[in-house]
């Protein structure tokens, strides 16, 4: 586990969220104190909040397109969610595993306020299990094989309220699996003034989906490609759902980016980019930030190269071409692909390098240049 | 397909002398693999409680030579393993105190080990977690006698490990500490892969087994007993078979238990859990239960592992040997 808050930010949650301390739990567990670690052999188990009960003693989860049908005392693929005797459990709700102030640019978010940080969270599991994760150190293992601290909703509202952080951020791992943690700290951000956003795979059925998008302030979906065989072979996945997420976002109305990694010989053609991008035109309108990244050997695959940056810009320009106003490449620092140009005049409006931002045009969401209103989050 | 190892673990599996081990690793002096085979001995007790010591000294001893036909379980065990090994004993715990090994017989096995010369210290009674040990009515006991009896709790390997489809971080005490391992299972049904007898249990070696359910959790079962790290070290299975389980698995249901009153070993891991997945079926059609097949959870997985040529996995080919 690894945190930026302090003790004292602890402390202060504590009081804060003295609330979190009326959550539900077993009725014979108490909860562990605010920023405690959660025991490894007695996780904080809480009934989840999308499933069926089935015959037999056997349920099904209804948060995720797997559907996963669990027999008692077994878990879904999540590795996080747990049937016990008939009721089905998250032992998430409340432990996080990573916690840290980070630039809204490195989740990354170009169009929602630049330059601002956001506390970050996660937990342990994911729902796929990506060849190439960055954060497979807790996505990829189940809740007791990671160290966890017990911070309730209300207790991260407090910490970001505590440090002047105006985001919360769901991230790291999958915040599919942590689902109702999400919705609850979402709305106790909403009543501290600091906005959630969630950075998702979008691997998620409609209903838990359009329960939550009110809440957030944003959402950013991982795209990691346009055929349904790499969801299969590399992300043991499925796209149509992630599809049909990105179109439920798009009709709520809520601000959201997509992003793509883009790896050498799995999802870098050019007619599979092109193909993606016509999708993104066709089905949410070419205002979405549409990202490019470049992707880094890890996890399980280690012996394919780093994404060439031709092959990035390559994609960059077809988007451009395919009529995209906001594509943007990530993982190379210093890349005019990195920052935010007028798609009407071509006035650099927000110049990035890697996460910072070195300057902000914008004025009132508009190109001070030509006064073309530009989408996003600004204020 | 066959398990892909890094520098690191060919390194380990080359000072272990194991890296060209075929399929179920021989005898070091004896031949005592038997493939097809599995020995069974009677055993009666009702579920969750204990057996008297000697009773499970002479059940597990008879199934050992049944399995091996050599004369008896100390023979058995002379044959199967060395003095100088590192003996992991992997126990099935998840169905609780009602269907878990019990611990009469892991002891039982270990004394035998014990008397091979094997000290205490190598002798490591094992599974997933500490607590499931305890549920189970282990004393967890990082040193001692008469064996050691750890959960791997979070001690596994840093990197993943991929064979087949599966990619996954091994316990280390399965990577790194033990050089031979006996896979001590239950009879029991699965609500996803048909059977959890001896194969199935292995899927508490790795840290992510809640990724490989999909499709009766073929090909992942045989790939995991395909590794390496796994298919050069397992020497014998065992299941406790006292009180078997035909349906609602894996966790215990008292309405679906019965008991089987059988003790089973097998030099081949796949011809044991063929065998259990003829004796569940069995008991399913006396009960008017579906089969396996017919219930859509045939154990798949065994034909992967006899393609793998990790044994016979075909339940009429199963020659039973009874003690």
């Amino acid at each position: 586990m690894t945190a930026t808050f302090t003790r004292r930010d602890l402390a202060v949650a504590a009081c804060a969220g003295a609330a979190a301390a009326l959550l539900p739990r077993p009725a014979d567990a108490a909860p562990p104190a605010v920023g405690a670690p959660v025991p490894a052999d007695d996780l904080p188990a809480r009934e989840a909040s999308w499933y069926r009960k089935l015959p037999e003693g056997r349920v099904e989860c209804q948060l995720c397109p797997r559907g996963c049908q669990v027999a008692d005392a077994e878990r879904g693929a999540c590795g996080v969610r747990e049937n016990r005797g008939g009721t089905y459990t998250t032992l998430v709700y409340g432990a996080a595993c990573a916690v840290h102030v980070d630039p809204i640019e490195k989740k990354p978010f170009f169009h929602v306020l630049p330059g601002a940080q956001a506390l970050s969270f996660a937990t342990a599991g994911c729902n796929v299990e990506c060849k190439f994760c960055q954060n497979w150190e807790i996505s990829q293992f189940r809740p007791e094989q990671v160290a966890s601290v017990w911070l309730p909703p209300e207790a991260l509202a407090a910490i970001a309220r505590k440090k002047g952080v105006p985001l919360l951020a769901a991230t790291y791992s999958e915040p599919v699996v942590f689902w109702e943690y999400v919705r609850d700290a979402a709305a106790a951000c909403r009543a501290a003034a600091v906005r959630p956003v969630v950075v998702s795979n979008g691997f998620i059925q409609e209903q838990p989906l359009k329960d939550v998008l009110p809440l957030l302030a944003a959402i950013k979906v991982d795209l990691k490609a346009f055929s349904e065989r790499f969801y299969r072979e590399v992300v043991r996945g499925e796209l149509k759902p992630v599809l049909k997420s990105l179109e439920v976002i798009r009709a709520s109305g809520a601000w959201f980016e997509i992003v793509v990694l883009l790896i050498s010989g799995l999802n870098d053609s050019e007619a599979e980019v092109r193909a993606l991008v016509r999708w993104v035109k066709a089905n949410l309108g070419g205002e979405v930030p549409l990202h490019f990244t470049r992707f880094h050997p890890t996890y399980r695959l280690t012996n394919l190269p780093p994404t060439p940056l031709a092959t990035l810009e390559r994609s960059w320009q077809i988007a451009k071409a395919e009529g995209l106003a906001f594509a943007y490449l990530g993982n190379v620092p210093g890349h005019p692909g990195e920052s935010t140009f007028c798609p009407a005049c071509g006035t650099r409006l927000i110049h990035r390098i890697g996460f910072e931002v070195l300057e902000n045009k914008l004025t009132g969401g508009r190109c001070p240049a030509c006064g073309r209103m530009i989408p996003g989050v600004w204020s | 397909m066959r398990g892909t190892l890094n520098r690191r673990e060919l390194v380990r599996l080359a000072v272990l002398g194991l890296a060209a081990a075929p399929g179920v690793r021989a005898a070091p002096h004896a031949s005592p693999v038997r493939r097809g085979r599995v020995g069974v001995a009677p055993l009666a007790a009702p579920a969750g409680r204990a057996v008297e010591s000697g009773s499970a000294r002479r059940a597990i001893s008879a199934a050992l030579a049944a399995a091996t036909g050599l004369g008896d379980g100390r023979a058995a065990v002379t044959a199967l393993f060395r003095p100088e090994d590192t003996v992991g004993i992997k126990v099935n715990c998840l169905g609780g105190p009602n269907l878990s090994p019990r611990v009469e017989l892991v002891t039982a096995l270990a004394a035998l080990l014990a008397e091979r010369g094997i000290p205490p210290r190598r002798i490591i009674v094992f599974d997933r977690s500490s607590r499931e040990l305890e549920r189970a009515g282990f004393a967890v006991r990082r040193e001692g006698a008469p064996f050691l009896c750890v959960g791997i709790d979070n001690d596994y390997d840093r990197e993943p490990s991929t064979s087949g489809e599966i990619g996954s971080c091994f316990a280390r005490l399965v990577s790194t500490t033990c050089t031979a391992l006996v896979s001590f299972g239950v009879v029991k049904d699965h609500d996803l892969a048909g059977v959890s007898a001896g194969l199935k249990n292995l899927y508490g070696l790795i840290h992510n087994p809640n990724k490989y359910h999909d499709h009766n959790c073929d090909p992942y079962v045989a790939d995991v007993a395909n590794h390496p790290f796994v298919r050069g070290k397992l020497r014998l299975v065992v299941l406790d078979g006292v009180v078997a389980q035909c349906h609602g698995g894996p966790a215990y249901r008292p309405d679906t238990a019965w008991p089987l009153g059988l003790v089973a070993a097998s030099t081949d891991p796949v011809a044991a859990d063929a065998w259990a997945w003829k004796v569940i079926d069995a008991e399913r059609v006396r009960r008017g239960l579906p089969t396996l097949a017919q219930a859509k959870r045939p154990p798949r997985f065994l034909a992967t592992a006899t393609r793998y040529g990790l044994g016979v996995g075909d339940p009429a080919a199963i020659i039973e040997v009874r003690a």
